[in-house]
């Protein structure tokens, strides 16, 4: 049962790691809008 | 031009889709694990199976996805295919380290040992480290870096077969493809119901990460757009 557990476990563990590190990604990507939205504003 | 960026990043449908999966996946798949029958020879243990499978296959299909855009970027020099490209072998790793880790835990149960030196165990292994220089080909590759990715990329394909036949071919300790088909009747709903569950959080993560990629590469393009327009204007 452990090694059920555990192969359970690690796999969605890494999907939500993954979409996290996909969430900090576009995170980076919105900072990068706003400084250049304050960049071309008039 | 900004506003365009921040509304391709807006996929609510596919958050909700994603969102119906990883519910199904994470509540249902598992009860429906629990109630399969146990297998006689390896007990629960066995049920790694409906895991680690849909797992594998999505190793394959990363690869066969990766090459397709790389032969797109390469060929016809399709930036969204490079793109494409770029993305699945990011899934195919995440999808091949699940692999590398939950068939381990199976081998530990059914042979005594997390590894051994099998033809498929071997296959899989160069497989996914393909993946993994295809990514640090990309990213450590210089100029060139893209196009040496993309040939690495059709490498990993021509292993796929091998990897899929091998248990075929080379009788090793590992089970041979037709464990899907002599399943018995209650172990095939669990079974494809996680395949169908693992392909549709795929298809969201790869969806995602196409979109995070395009927003990216329009995000630079607008970066050198804006720094040309500041320097004509100073």
């Amino acid at each position: 049962m452990t090694y059920v557990a555990l192969a359970y476990g690690f796999i969605w563990g890494a999907v939500f790691t993954y979409v996290a590190l996909l969430g900090r990604r576009v995170a980076k990507i919105d900072a990068e809008i706003a400084d250049l939205r304050q960049r071309v504003k008039p | 031009m900004l506003s365009k960026v921040s509304k391709t990043r807006k996929p609510q449908a596919i958050f909700a889709v994603g969102f119906l999966l990883v519910l199904h996946g994470f509540f249902i798949g598992p009860l429906l694990v629990a109630h399969a029958p146990l297998e006689k020879t390896m007990g629960i243990v066995q049920k790694i199976f409906y895991f680690h499978v849909p797992c594998a296959w999505l190793l394959m299909l990363s690869t066969f996805v990766c090459a397709g855009g790389s032969l797109a970027y390469l060929f016809r020099g399709s930036e969204r295919g490079d793109r494409l490209a770029q993305c699945s072998a990011e899934l195919g790793v995440l999808f091949g380290l699940c692999v590398m880790v939950t068939g381990p835990l199976w081998a530990r149960a059914a042979w005594g040992v997390y590894w051994t030196w099998d033809v498929r165990l071997t296959a899989s292994l160069l497989l996914w480290l393909m993946l993994i220089g295809y990514g640090l080909a990309r990213r450590y590759g210089g100029a060139g870096g893209r196009r040496l990715a993309a040939a690495m990329a059709l490498f990993a394909a021509a292993d796929v077969p091998l990897v899929y036949l091998s248990v075929n071919l080379w009788r090793g300790l590992h089970p041979t493809t037709k464990v899907v088909s002599s399943l018995a009747p209650g172990m095939r709903m669990p079974f494809f119901f996680a395949l169908a569950i693992f392909s549709g959080l795929w298809g969201v993560l790869l969806t995602l990460r196409m979109r995070v990629e395009s927003a990216q590469a329009r995000l630079v393009e607008l970066s050198i757009a804006v720094e040309d327009a500041e320097g004509r204007s100073s």
